[in-house]
């Protein structure tokens, strides 16, 4: 009976090794399929960044460091500072990723960042972001930038000196009409320079 | 049935005046302070009235702005009724000393000791009160109290001495006050912790006698313990069990990380658990904040948990049976390919093999992915196929049952005395399982069976894991038939300040009984959050059932109780 039992038992290894059986040790020939949820090395899209800093803020480990990255949006992000992670603390916690307000933040099927010392697993914006503007590209938007805040500076003088002109308006009620439109005008006139200089 | 109500008024008829103050939270949550000079009467009343036969732990909170600390006994029954009685006693914080409740309870002894060893508060009436998880030179720092400025005194720097030892080492020491001499809350004369050389001087009777290492590194291990065995040619006298190595200090930490940040700590108490983890210490925040939790949600969490229960027991299993069988490394290489299966499956929905910090307040983080329930419904008849092949395999085997039957069996009796949780207790015939008893999430609407033993031996732990392996694949398959459609978190917008409060939350975690306390005075932290971890709990019953037993069995013992050290010592 017991010889039975044992036999018996001893058949089952060699099921086992009939079978095809996969597990990660074909890993460096053969990476794993990863699923589509993994939670690996950050992706930034630097494109749409726009440097709040939230990231570093929620994450447990104080990894974030936010650094000033060129390829990025100016016009989203003021100051260009982009997050820069030290996977050497990085848990791959994932919270970063669920603060991120404008969802800018991912995280990707790659998982390989070895290296020889600490410091080259402290990776920028440089690393991390998948999507970036090219330099001309940057340019442009620093140029369109400019642009729009010259519009606005504009759009705030002339709205400034309507207001000032009207105001004074208001106290000289008994002053010639021809008068206050001359003064309106000059304003207007003055202001105009001065938009040039900063476009 | 027992209600929360009930006890209370029997308290308050038995006891006039014992009740300070009270607050029935459920059916199943009674909170009272009680006076503490009547404790000991509260609880032995509780105990021989109403059942109460489950002494689940305790708590140490110091209410530095109250100037008090707060010791908080929590007593529970093992299945007579489910009502959890969270018992506090006040006592000042000047000369912090309560009553010991281990003439009643035998495993008040290590929640005790721990109590004490991190607040300083003195439990008159303990038997050996020296340190549990922390080292010598760290006793007197009191790590746990609020006004804890770091180690060693960073602030100030008085009140760290430095030793040079002998070989040349730098060690702190911190001496305690004379204000902490006088007020008798630090033991000038506890019995020092003794180095191995001690230990024989002082153990060893006969020339037939010696004392063996098991760890702190040890093969059978699972993480690092110091288990050191009295043995008398082939049989262990004594056992000796140390513990601490891997103290990280997680319940402080999270007083020092916002609610969303302790979530990733919970998960480092044990890795292979950290789904049940997760969701004890979000349970116990959704409580405080009075968050429901969408259908959906409950059922995504229901699912994971099983699935991170069943590779919990397949790891267990397999880690535990390589170490008894000495057969190298078969029955590990089986189980471990089976549970890359499982490890996958949660993988593609948490995006971590280890570690998920997946459970969120009000709900989870991810959806199940597109074809989830086809992959389950391949895998999982695989799984059931293979766990009633090990099941019958283990039953036929002559050797294995030579090893593993009658080995460390412990009565149903002692096993709810001294504690136990998990399947130590299950094995042992008491059906005691949380997802029965503190029904959380959807698990009332499921059917499943609470699996026991008869012998609670060895084997029979083994059979029990694998059993409830097949009745977590029972539940999932549940789950994915009834799994509604709908949103996954909770419309509720989640304040970053959660409002004062506390809760206890418990959960089947692989191991057993999980219960986190959680406590918030309405900032963006936790004030206190405490943990009893099921193996703490099973730990601490080691020591006495090794007494007698033979040198091999030691290793079939200590392993089949499935540890993890790392929760143990958080
Ligand atoms: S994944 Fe977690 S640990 Fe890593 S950077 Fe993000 S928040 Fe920090
Ligand atoms: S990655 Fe997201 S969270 Fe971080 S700074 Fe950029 S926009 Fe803010």
């Amino acid at each position: 009976m017991l010889k039975i039992k044992l036999l018996k038992n001893f058949s089952w290894p060699l099921k086992i090794a009939t079978q095809e059986i996969e597990i990660t040790r074909l890993y460096p020939e053969k990476m794993m399929e990863l699923p589509a949820a993994e939670r690996g090395i950050h992706e930034l899209d630097a494109t749409t960044c726009i440097g709040c800093s939230s990231c570093a803020r929620v994450c447990p480990n104080n990894c974030i460091e936010m650094v000033h990255f060129k390829f990025g949006s100016p016009l989203k992000n003021k100051k260009m500072q982009f997050p820069q992670i030290d996977f050497g603390r990085c848990m791959f916690c994932g919270l970063c990723v669920d603060e991120c307000p404008v969802e800018c933040l991912k995280m990707g099927k790659k998982v390989i960042m070895a290296g020889w010392e600490r410091k080259d697993i402290i990776k920028g914006p440089e690393f991390l972001a998948t999507k970036r503007f090219s330099a001309k590209e940057v340019t442009d938007l620093e140029a369109e930038g400019k642009r729009i805040a010259a519009e606005k500076a504009a759009a705030k003088k002339a709205a400034d000196a309507k207001k000032a002109a009207e105001a004074k308006n208001a106290s000289k009620e008994g002053a010639a009409d021809a008068n206050g439109a001359a003064k309106k005008k000059a304003a207007a006139t003055e202001a105009k320079p001065k938009e040039g200089g900063a476009a | 049935m027992t209600i929360a109500s009930e006890v209370l008024s029997s308290i308050q008829s038995a006891f006039p005046g014992a009740v300070l103050d009270s607050r029935v939270e459920s059916d199943r949550r009674l909170w009272a302070t009680i006076d503490s000079n009547k404790i000991l009467d509260v609880c032995k009343h509780l105990s021989s009235k109403h059942n109460f036969d489950h002494y689940s732990g305790s708590a140490g909170v110091d209410w530095i702005a109250r100037k008090e600390m707060e010791v908080v006994e929590i007593m529970a029954s093992h299945g007579a009724h489910q009502v959890v009685a969270m018992l506090k006693i006040k006592t000042p914080r000047e000369n912090p000393s309560v009553k010991s409740l281990t003439g009643l309870y035998w495993n008040a002894n290590w929640y005790e000791r721990e109590i004490w060893e991190m607040f300083g508060i003195n439990f008159e009436g303990h038997p050996e009160l020296y340190p549990l998880l922390l080292s010598d030179e760290l006793m007197g720092a009191w790590p746990w109290r609020k006004d804890y400025k770091g180690y060693p005194d960073l602030t100030t720097g008085e009140r760290a001495v430095e030793i040079t030892t002998p070989d040349g080492y730098t060690q702190y020491r911190i001496p305690p006050t004379p204000a902490e001499v006088e007020a008798g809350t630090v033991v000038l004369e506890r019995p020092k912790y003794p180095s191995f050389r001690e230990r024989e001087e002082l153990e060893i009777k006969s020339d037939s006698e010696m004392i063996m290492h098991l760890g702190p590194q040890h093969a059978m291990v699972p993480g690092p313990f110091l288990l050191d065995i009295l043995v008398e040619g082939e049989r262990v006298k004594k056992a000796f069990l140390d513990v601490g190595y891997i103290h990280k200090g997680i319940e402080k930490i999270m007083e020092n990380r916002t609610w969303l940040q302790g979530i990733t700590y919970t998960d480092r108490m044990c890795y292979v658990a950290s789904l049940s983890n997760n969701e004890c210490y979000c349970g116990a925040v959704e409580k405080i904040l009075g968050l429901e939790v969408p259908q959906r949600a409950q059922y995504i969490r229901v699912i994971l948990e099983e699935l991170s229960r069943i590779q919990s027991h397949l790891i267990g299993t397999g880690e535990f049976l390589t170490l008894v069988a000495g057969v190298g490394y078969a029955p590990w290489q089986y189980m471990i390919m089976d549970r890359e299966k499982i490890i996958s499956l949660i993988e593609s929905v948490t995006g971590a093999r280890l570690t998920h910090t997946f459970v969120r307040f009000g709900g989870v983080r991810n959806d199940l992915p597109e074809g989830f329930a086809e992959q389950c419904k391949k895998v999982l008849p695989y799984m059931k196929s293979r766990t009633e092949e090990f099941i019958e395999l283990f039953a036929q085997d002559p050797i294995y049952s030579l090893r593993m039957e009658n080995i460390g069996s412990i009565p149903a009796e002692t096993a709810k005395r001294m504690g136990c949780a998990g399947r130590v207790l299950r094995a042992a015939g008491v059906a005691y399982d949380m997802r029965k008893e503190d029904p959380i999430l959807v698990y009332p609407e499921l059917d499943f069976k609470v699996v026991t033993g008869t012998r609670g031996d060895s084997a029979d732990r083994i059979d029990v894991t694998l059993r409830e392996i097949l009745e977590s694949i029972h539940i999932i398959e549940q789950c994915l038939d009834r799994i509604p459609s709908g949103p996954i978190k909770t419309e509720a917008k989640i304040p970053k300040k959660v409002p004062a409060g506390e809760a206890y939350y418990r959960v089947e975690d692989p191991r057993g009984e999980m219960g986190m306390y959680v406590i918030s005075d309405g900032g963006d932290k936790p004030y206190r959050v405490k943990v009893r971890g099921p193996f703490y709990a099973t730990f601490q019953t080691l020591t006495p059932l090794l007494e007698g037993v033979y040198i091999a069995d030691a290793v079939a013992i200590a392993g089949s109780m499935d540890g993890c050290p790392s929760e143990a010592d958080r």
